[in-house]
């Protein structure tokens, strides 16, 4: 997958001034797969950028292409059809079903897309820590068991990139090294790529390129 | 699953509502629907020999008719008037024998003795409806000749002559089934013929026979009189019983009324269930719209929940998909609930009422109302899935 800006500056951030090696407001290129970090202190727009990269946010100017093709251009069925074979995504607030079990969100996922089995998804369940967790509302498990929640589901689907909006935030080193490595084994088993970001740490992993704002 | 997520929490008093408003408006809409084609379906026995809307206009018999300054006839400028009024569709004199006829048992058929002096007329066969498997077709080949007699007839054999004469009375089935003899007799001379009872009627008070019958026996027995009519079949269009009233003091007619008053009454009865109908129209529309706004509702409180799944792959077809499923499932009962209510309302209420009356209606066909049921779920589905689709879809682009 290739991703293209030219020249692309949120609404919002507009008054603000933007460093010359910053993704606003400047040109670049990334050809996945590869693994890119996005670092940047609070408040700068990495929320932004994952939600404009996936199309849930229109206010900006500029131009963005996903393989070529003006994301502006994009139907809602297109969108919706890239999110389920090309593009996921672990959102900042996670947007998970409060009123389903762990187990049930996770289904939903890959009952779209049949990605994996059952085994395979509680054996990362269990990977992560939370396998007797999995008959649980998600509204009652804390935020961390409920950001390795989401951190499974992005990956029940078969993506060229995955985008991750600081998806470690509640969890401790050890549970965020063991989430990125499986992460990585994921993304390579899909030959694709991630784009991770990240409020000032490297979570100790070897990324491709870094992206700032 | 879908299910699960999206119906969350979704019985409320909007939902009751829409679903008692639905099942009694729908139910009244059928209800009603069947009753006016039952009421429709209804014919008196006039209805079915000469069709609808026909009437037999005479002229009053008055003082002066009796003293001969005043004629009963139609003149041709009588005729030219009654056609050229836009309410009558046909006119046709009664054509009459210029011949005597009586009319006797035949020996072997089962009926008493008797005699009985008639006069013999006819009307176009266009006036005729015979449905059943007589042919009112008359050749001079044929075994019998078709008429229709008087009721007066079989009132006079039942409570007069059979009577008197100690023979016992006969019903009007009995004597359709037996076959009877026609003399016609003039100066020229005398012929007997079998004739066969097709029906009787209150609209006319001769014996009406195929009008071929009529002309071959006018030419060969008739006395050479030229007979003006004195009664006109007319056939008018629906709902003119004001212009026919007008026209009754305008010709001083008399008619005979029985037949308009049974159009009248079901017109009345067909207004009156119309209204009913109508209110329950107005009941389905507005329950209709309780429901485009529950599944208005539904969305709302699963607002989240769409757009969530919207952004995690899931289609728009499947959503609303999901939605209008499950709509069709409370749909398809609140449609099945209100056929069976409107069956048991027909049958165990309206229908018992009327038997117990003794109203008889022939039963018109329950399909077109299950049609009508079949149209509003419909309706129903359509209205909802163009609502949760444009929902649906500006969710998906917020």
């Amino acid at each position: 997958m290739q991703i293209e800006f030219k020249h692309v500056l949120p609404r919002p951030l507009e008054e603000y001034p933007h460093d010359e090696k910053s993704v606003w407001k400047n040109d670049f290129q990334l050809d996945f797969p590869k693994k890119v970090l996005l670092n940047a202190s609070s408040g700068k727009g990495k929320s932004t950028f994952v939600n404009t990269l996936y199309g849930l946010r229109k206010d900006y100017s500029g131009d963005i292409f996903i393989d070529g093709k003006n994301i502006a251009q994009l139907s809602l069925n297109e969108w919706i059809s890239l999110r389920k074979d090309k593009l996921s995504v672990v959102f900042q607030d996670l947007q998970l079903f409060p009123k389903l079990t762990a187990w049930e969100n996770l289904t939903l996922k890959n009952d779209l897309c049949q990605h994996k089995t059952d085994d395979e998804i509680q054996e990362m369940l269990n990977l992560l820590g939370i396998g007797e967790k999995r008959d649980q509302l998600c509204g009652t498990l804390s935020l961390g068991q409920q950001q390795r929640i989401a951190i499974i589901r992005s990956l029940l689907q078969p993506f060229e990139l995955l985008l991750m909006d600081e998806p470690f935030s509640h969890l401790d080193e050890g549970n965020t090294a063991i989430a990125l490595k499986l992460i990585a084994q994921e993304t390579d088993k899909n030959k694709g790529g991630f784009i991770l970001t990240t409020l000032g740490s490297h979570h100790d992993f070897v990324y491709d390129q870094e992206l700032t704002l | 699953m879908l299910k699960k997520i999206l119906f969350r929490n979704n019985t409320n008093f909007q939902f009751i509502f829409a679903t008692i408003g639905s099942i009694i408006g729908l139910s009244a809409l059928l209800l009603s629907f069947q009753l006016i084609m039952d009421v429709q379906s209804f014919h008196s026995s006039e209805e079915e020999l000469f069709g609808p809307n026909t009437v037999v206009i005479q002229k009053k018999v008055t003082k002066l008719t009796t003293v001969g300054m005043n004629s009963t006839e139609f003149t041709p400028e009588d005729i030219q008037a009654l056609r050229d009024k836009d309410f009558i569709t046909d006119v046709a004199p009664f054509k009459s024998a210029d011949f005597g006829v009586q009319i006797r048992e035949l020996p072997g058929e089962g009926i008493p003795s008797f005699v009985f002096d008639g006069f013999l007329q006819s009307v176009p066969n266009r006036f005729m409806d015979i449905e059943k498997d007589i042919d009112w077709n008359w050749s001079e080949n044929k075994d019998f000749v078709p008429v229709v007699l008087p009721k007066d007839f079989l009132m006079m054999i039942n409570y007069g002559f059979a009577q008197s004469a100690g023979i016992p009375q006969l019903s009007a089935e009995m004597l359709m089934a037996a076959r009877l003899k026609l003399v016609v007799h003039s100066s020229k001379g005398r012929e007997e013929h079998v004739i066969r009872i097709v029906s009787f009627s209150n609209k006319i008070s001769s014996i009406l026979a195929p009008e071929a019958f009529l002309e071959a026996t006018n030419a060969k027995l008739g006395e050479g009189n030229i007979i003006n009519p004195n009664r006109v079949f007319i056939k008018t269009i629906d709902d003119s019983y004001g212009e026919l009233e007008d026209l009754m003091e305008e010709m001083n007619l008399d008619i005979a009324k029985s037949a308009i008053d049974v159009a009248k009454v079901k017109t009345f009865i067909a207004v009156v269930i119309g209204i009913f109908g109508i209110a329950a129209i107005l009941i389905v529309l507005l329950s209709l719209m309780g429901f485009v706004q529950y599944s208005q509702l539904v969305i709302n409180k699963a607002s989240y929940e769409i757009k969530t799944l919207l952004r995690i792959g899931y289609s728009i077809k499947s959503i609303v998909k999901t939605f209008v499923n499950q709509l069709s499932l409370i749909f398809g009962i609140i449609t099945i609930i209100s056929i069976v209510i409107m069956l048991c309302v027909k049958f165990f209420i309206v229908n018992t009422w009327l038997d117990e009356n003794g109203i008889q209606l022939v039963e018109s066909s329950i399909f077109p109302a299950i049609f009508i049921a079949l149209g509003t779920f419909g309706l129903f589905i359509i209205s909802n899935f163009l609502n949760i689709k444009r929902t649906v879809l500006n969710l998906g682009k917020e």
